[in-house]
């Protein structure tokens, strides 16, 4: 576990030094009159020092047990793709197609139920989320290809 | 003017039938969202957050985002009580003696003595905003830029110390939060800042798209690790009321629940949670028997339901007066004012008497609402925990899909909103809070301002921040805050040296 961490401390360290640079590209002023880039820098150097902090608060030896939580990333995964799918087809097909496709793909490809199941509960939730957003609440839904 | 005065006319806006409807149905709105498991407070109001912006009137917004606020705190607990599931952080320890409460078939007092102890300890809270909340604003309208700058930071501070196991993972979350409110063009010089020549990120984050981001869609890959398996309690739910008996083991623990719940609820950082861990931890130890508190206490459930109430109201305080928002449900309300073009802090009062007024006297009305929704509706709230988590997650993508995209009608906007879910993810995974991230996000504004200003007029003399009295104090407690966690267990050692040195 400490490894994550260090890696962590990491990251957030080069996110510090990026920030940093471009903060002292974009104009850093002076103490008198603080620039556009003046906050950002001291913000960026004191992210860079508490990452440091961070990383010594986890250097040595790993321990020998093993880590609290594990990455059981394939269900998160699987529905970061989906989610994925579904702002495209927002975009490019509308609303009511989208919606089916999420409901469909989610049950099956997240939840592994049935097809039947699955098209039921995408019919019945893609037509009363229609009529809940765009008949009733009249919200401004993507409008594309399809409905 | 005098308060009361005030209040009598908040009331009177408050109760003109179009807020008391949108009070009302933001009220059933946030128990029933707040009800489903996984979905707490900051995830509820995010969610819904989008329907009170087309309501048109800031008053009837805010009277709304209240309603929703409260409910989720209240549906929180049900979720809590009847699926050991905590809906939200503050209603972990409503757990272990509700959940066994309900176990033992007294799922209804428990429940009961969670809503009639959130409406004392609500209206507690409600009445010390009422006469703290203006002599405060007052106090407040001496700050400067150097006071706002400090008051800031001592916010942060704490919101980094209360909010997890890890100080230092607090300050990066901390820091790190300022750092993505600073992306977008500069207030002052309208330069670009961190846009990469992008239209996108030219107005900056929105609040909405990084909270919907890293609290709903971050929570749903997070449940989705593991199946989300409840043990829903499924028997008959009766005798909602009390016991005589009942009542009178619980009375003390829902004023002590109240009166430290509001008090804890005043600071920045983990209010409503640390208050319910104070008020039981507190209670078991005044309890005549601390053993039966684990096997179904009803006083277990009463303090800690009373005191994350009461903290919750209180949290309105730094809030409306100086401009501070302690939580990130509060964080959300704060933006969703800003939105609507009023700046809450010390001029509020002044300013919107009729948004301060009538978001009060709301609560008063609001706390009825909720008292009397949550008694006789609690078998609808109970079906609601029976929907499967598998049908509750897309359709959660969806709402804050749709809510994102309604803000400015673009769907990179919900592009950002998953890229915001899964950093959101990947940091709950790591341990870090988001809690501090987003509290820094939306202060990160009055703190660069307030830097920029209180600089500006010292020219450059960052002694401005110590030899001003009131901004010193401020950086003393920070200092404070900071110093301490170090120096306790020094002191531990030394007085455990102490006590064994006579003896041995």
């Amino acid at each position: 576990m400490k490894k994550w961490q260090r890696i962590n401390a990491l990251a957030f360290f080069l996110v510090a030094v990026f920030a940093a640079v471009k903060a002292a590209g974009i104009g850093f002023g002076s103490f008198e009159s603080p620039g556009p880039g003046f906050f950002p820098f001291w913000l960026a150097v004191l992210l860079a020092v508490v990452a440091a902090v961070y990383y010594a608060a986890y250097r040595g030896a790993d321990e020998a047990a093993p880590p609290r939580k594990y990455w059981r990333l394939r269900r998160p995964a699987i529905a970061a793709a989906i989610m994925f799918v579904f702002l495209q087809a927002l975009e490019y097909l509308g609303f009511g197609t989208a919606t089916l496709f999420l409901f469909v793909a989610w049950l099956r490809g997240v939840e592994k139920q049935r097809w039947l199941k699955a098209g039921l509960v995408a019919a019945i939730g893609t037509v009363s989320f229609y009529v809940l957003f765009v008949v009733l609440l009249q919200l401004t839904v993507p409008r594309g290809l399809l409905i | 003017m005098n308060e009361l005065q005030s209040l009598l006319q908040g009331f009177s806006l408050a109760m003109t039938p179009y807020n008391l409807m949108f009070g009302f149905i933001g009220a059933v709105l946030g128990t029933a969202v707040g009800v489903l498991p996984g979905l707490g407070p900051a995830a509820t109001i995010s969610l819904l957050l989008p329907l009170t912006y087309a309501l048109g009137s800031p008053l009837t917004s805010i009277i709304m985002m209240a309603g929703i606020y409260y409910g989720a705190m209240y549906g929180g607990s049900t979720t809590s009580i009847l699926l050991n599931m905590p809906g939200e952080a503050a209603s972990v320890v409503t757990c272990i003696d509700g959940y066994q409460m309900a176990k033992q078939g007294r799922a209804g007092p428990a429940l009961g003595i969670a809503a009639i102890g959130s409406f004392i300890a609500g209206t507690v809270g409600v009445l010390g905003l009422s006469f703290i909340a203006p002599p405060l604003s007052r106090f407040a309208l001496q700050f400067g830029p150097a006071e706002y700058f400090s008051l800031t930071i001592l916010g942060l501070t704490l919101a980094a110390y209360l909010s997890g196991r890890s100080i230092v993972k607090g300050v990066l979350m901390v820091v790190f939060g300022l750092l993505l409110a600073t992306i977008g063009l500069d207030p002052i010089s309208g330069k670009e800042r961190y846009t990469f020549d992008t239209m996108i990120l030219m107005d900056g984050l929105d609040f909405l798209t990084l909270a919907m981001g890293v609290f709903g869609i971050g929570e749903i890959f997070m449940n989705l690790e593991g199946e989300m398996k409840s043990e829903l309690v499924t028997t008959k739910i009766a005798n909602i009321w009390p016991t005589l008996a009942d009542w009178a083991k619980s009375k003390w623990a829902v004023l002590r629940g109240s009166l430290v719940g509001f008090f804890v609820g005043l600071l920045p950082g983990g209010g409503a949670v640390i208050a319910s861990l104070v008020a039981y931890g507190m209670e078991k130890k005044a309890s005549k028997e601390p053993d039966k508190f684990g096997q179904g206490a009803i006083e277990g459930v009463a303090a800690p339901e009373s005191a994350n109430n009461a903290a919750a109201s209180a949290s309105f305080i730094p809030m409306l007066t100086l401009g501070i928002p302690g939580n990130p449900a509060i964080a959300m309300i704060y933006a969703a004012l800003l939105i609507q073009g009023v700046q809450p802090g010390p001029f509020l009062i002044a300013e919107h008497p009729d948004v301060f007024w009538g978001v009060i006297a709301s609560m008063y009305i609001g706390n009825v609402i909720l008292l009397v929704l949550n008694l006789p509706m609690v078998g609808l709230w109970v079906q609601m925990l029976k929907i499967p988590y598998a049908i509750l997650a897309p359709i959660v993508v969806l709402i804050c899909s749709v809510g994102v995209y309604s803000i400015k009608n673009n769907v990179t906007d919900v592009l950002m909103m998953l890229l915001f879910g899964v950093l959101g993810y990947i940091l709950r995974k790591l341990d870090f809070e988001l809690g501090p991230l987003l509290l820094a996000f939306v202060l990160g504004g009055i703190l660069e301002k307030s830097l920029s200003q209180a600089l500006l007029i010292a020219n450059g003399n960052f002694a401005v921040f110590v030899t001003r009295p009131i901004s010193a104090a401020f950086l003393a407690l920070v200092a404070a805050t900071a110093v301490v966690p170090l120096l306790l267990p020094l002191v531990r050692r030394r007085t455990a040296r102490q006590q064994d040195g006579p003896a041995g």
